[in-house]
């Protein structure tokens, strides 16, 4: 039963804690504390509801009761709680990929590069039918050696997605073997962003560093506001964009990709405080996907008068230029209709340079850095938030202690946006973030960069192309993956084929698989003989500043 | 006194009272994720069995495991009524597991003593009381007539009988 005691680090954010309170509004925050305690065998993975022979559990503190139904025992219950997250967070990322696709082929796109979208379209259908797509060439040989030794190498989605979900419904496996078919589900995700990326740079172009500002004080008094939330078609987002040129119409993100060049969406805020947007009465219209975004929004909507429009429907939408039209019409219009609700924006925003891609950026000079000594490593962070730390603090006080130890950090989707908010990716920032050797680093890479670079949305596979363009095996440098806030499915598929890859990560909160030593035990010493990097599972409670020396431990053994 | 009432209606058999129970009260670490690997096992002391109740000690008026505990282990808080095991004398001779007519009192080899239900007496409030996510578990005072809960309580003890 864990109550947080702050529940943001966002200044921005909380003057709208006591608002709700006020007016009875129930936050997630709120729904969190009224859920405890949370069910503790669904927490540490000893549940099953894959039939309907139970629901069973595992009671550790029983002699009987110990294994289900169908004899799934402790051990089979966490690898199959791992399993089963690996699962879902890969099928966001085939979604996100085939939903693209099909716009493009649809010839909705006229892309800035035909050929190599038609070629990359290619590689999408091979990666979807047999795996076989050229995109994995690229990766080091030992690492394809390893993933063809242990079987873990794509072979489409029809052998090892299909395959991977029915390892859920029985089976003799062993705990291992059940882990590598989560891997090889991941990898299938970890091709497919990497993919989505260079569609989305064939189509729109490449994405370049741009300057954005970021938290809720870029809402604006005087103009209608559309928030765009979460994923959907980036094609629907720059039909919106330019269905709205010309006009004096706001169109910002939340949870949703910043960058479709040329168009930039704003990001107002991050995950955890998704809802409080609408609270500041500057919306006017929600266009909403369905990864990442709360359910509670529609209900808040109503309550602000705020329409909200959804993109993943079975029947209309289908003309992405007319539906384009009617978002923006229709955010006039609400505009208009809501000129009597007070907009109450907080004085609070940074400016943030996000964007940033292997292609624009002296890889080898980084690589040079680390194994010369110049600066102690690289860490990748990556997560958005989880409502049971208080908001961005985990994050952010965990790079402000690597930046200043000379890790080179580098980050990728929601993390950047935590990250934005307290100028962590403001070039003005960097001097007094930095140890002095990461400093002189960065200033020696470009005129501009922050203090953290940013690598683009989760949409993009930036992370992977700049390991790709390092060249060589991870496993080899100082390299260190973390998800301090850790929330989505997504991020523990992400979280799997990082370490497949050969890097260690570590993962807050830590996974529902506790209950079972063997998985535990495997996501280690198993992965770390195989990959030559842990998942690292941690039940302690432990400060920033603690996690930090941890990470650095792990980079000097490098 | 108070007792924990239970209402069978609302008890869906999640075993979160025993899970917690067993945490807060069984364990050494008071973490689940850390005391689910504790040897010995944590015991938790409240079961739920068949028929959505959850049973602990019902802290009889005449007690009998008080009565059959040959050197005063088993003792009541005169304060609050409340039946409780002094563990530093307990000879583990399992007289009172014999004859609890609940069979709530566990002879626990591995920790040399008997263990049940003190209705978590140098706590604010019982666990499992607090934990339940139905409200089927209940602390109320019995002393002035049986309370609302208490007949029906009585009524499915009835129906248990006749089964």
């Amino acid at each position: 039963m864990d109550f947080v005691q702050k529940k943001t680090a966002d200044s921005a954010v909380e003057p709208f804690l006591a608002k709700a309170a006020e007016k009875g509004v129930s936050l997630v925050w709120d729904r969190y504390e009224e859920s405890l305690p949370q069910c503790g065998f669904c927490e540490t993975g000893l549940n099953c509801r894959d039939c309907l022979q139970g629901p069973c559990i595992s009671h550790p503190f029983r002699d009987g009761n110990k294994v289900g139904v169908c004899g799934k025992d402790r051990d089979i219950l966490g690898v199959h709680s791992f399993l089963r997250l690996v699962t879902h967070g890969t099928m966001s990322y085939l979604d996100q990929l085939t939903d693209f696709a099909e716009w493009v082929t649809s010839g909705e796109g006229s892309p800035r590069d035909k050929g190599q979208a038609d070629k990359l379209i290619k590689d999408i259908q091979a990666l979807l039918r047999d795996g076989g797509a050229e995109v994995m060439e690229e990766f080091p040989k030992a690492v394809l050696d390893g993933w063809r030794a242990t079987g873990i190498h794509p072979e489409g989605v029809a052998r090892d997605l299909f395959k991977v979900s029915q390892k859920l419904d029985g089976g003799t496996s062993s705990i291992e073997d059940t882990l590598l078919w989560a891997f090889k589900g991941a990898l299938s995700g970890c091709m497919a962003q990497l993919l989505q990326g260079r569609l989305k740079a064939s189509v729109f172009g490449d994405i370049s560093p741009t300057d954005v500002e970021v938290n809720l004080g870029i809402l604006q008094l005087e103009n209608p506001t559309i928030l765009l939330y979460g994923h959907f078609s980036p094609l629907l987002k720059q039909k919106i964009a330019e269905a709205a040129k010309g006009k004096t119409i706001a169109i910002m993100g939340v949870c949703t990709d910043p960058l479709v060049p040329p168009y930039s969406f704003s990001p107002v805020t991050n995950y955890g405080s998704q809802e409080i947007p609408l609270m500041t009465g500057a919306v006017d219209l929600i266009v909403a996907g369905d990864q990442c975004v709360n359910p509670s929004l529609k209900e808040l909507a109503k309550e602000w008068n705020v329409e909200v429009v959804e993109t993943e429907v079975l029947s209309g939408g289908r003309e992405l230029a007319g539906f384009a039209q009617g978002i923006v019409e229709q955010a006039k219009k609400a505009f208009d209709g809501r000129r009597k609700v007070t907009r109450d924006i907080p004085p609070v925003k940074d400016t943030a340079r996000m964007g940033f891609s292997p292609k624009g950026m002296d890889v080898k000079k980084i690589v040079d850095a680390m194994r010369g000594g110049k600066i102690k490593g690289l860490a990748l962070l990556a997560g958005c938030n989880n409502v049971k730390f208080t908001q961005d603090h985990e994050i952010v006080s965990l790079a402000r202690e690597l930046l200043k130890r000379e890790v080179f950090c580098v980050s990728e989707g929601c993390a950047s946006i935590s990250l934005a908010k307290y100028g962590l990716l403001n070039p003005q920032n960097r001097e007094s973030s930095c140890g002095k050797g990461l400093s002189n680093l960065l200033s020696s890479l470009g005129k501009d960069l922050p203090a953290v670079v940013d690598l683009g949305s989760c949409e993009n596979g930036g992370v992977t192309e700049f390991l790709l363009a390092v060249g060589r095996q991870p496993k080899e440098l100082p390299l260190v993956a973390c998800f301090p806030e850790a929330n989505r499915t997504k991020a523990v598929a992400r979280a799997a084929w990082t370490v497949a890859l050969g890097v260690p990560t570590y993962f807050w909160p830590y996974l529902p698989v506790t209950g079972s030593p063997k998985t535990v035990e495997a996501l280690g010493g198993f992965c770390e003989k195989t990959f030559g990097a842990k998942m690292n599972v941690l039940t302690e409670r432990m400060e920033p500043v603690e996690k930090a020396d941890l990470l650095m431990k792990d980079l000097k053994r490098a | 006194m108070e007792v924990i009432m239970v209402d069978p209606e609302k008890c869906t058999q999640c075993h979160t009272c025993s899970l917690w129970c067993g945490i807060e009260i069984g364990s050494v670490a008071k973490e689940l994720s850390q005391a689910i690997h504790e040897e010995p096992q944590p015991v938790p002391r409240v079961h739920v069995e068949g028929n959505n109740f959850p049973l602990h000690c019902r802290h009889c008026e005449v007690a009998p495991c008080i009565d059959a505990c040959p050197n005063g282990t088993m003792r009541r808080d005169p304060q609050t009524g409340l039946v409780y095991v002094h563990e530093p004398s307990c000879i583990a001779c399992w007289m009172c597991v014999m004859v609890c007519p609940f069979g709530v009192i566990a002879p626990s080899s591995s920790q040399h003593g008997a263990i049940k239900c003190d209705r978590c007496r140098n706590m604010e409030y019982p666990i499992c009381v607090d934990v339940c996510p139905t409200n089927a578990l209940k602390l109320q005072e019995t002393r002035k007539g049986l309370p609302e809960k208490d007949s029906q309580y009585l009524q499915y003890s009835k129906g248990l009988e006749e089964f």
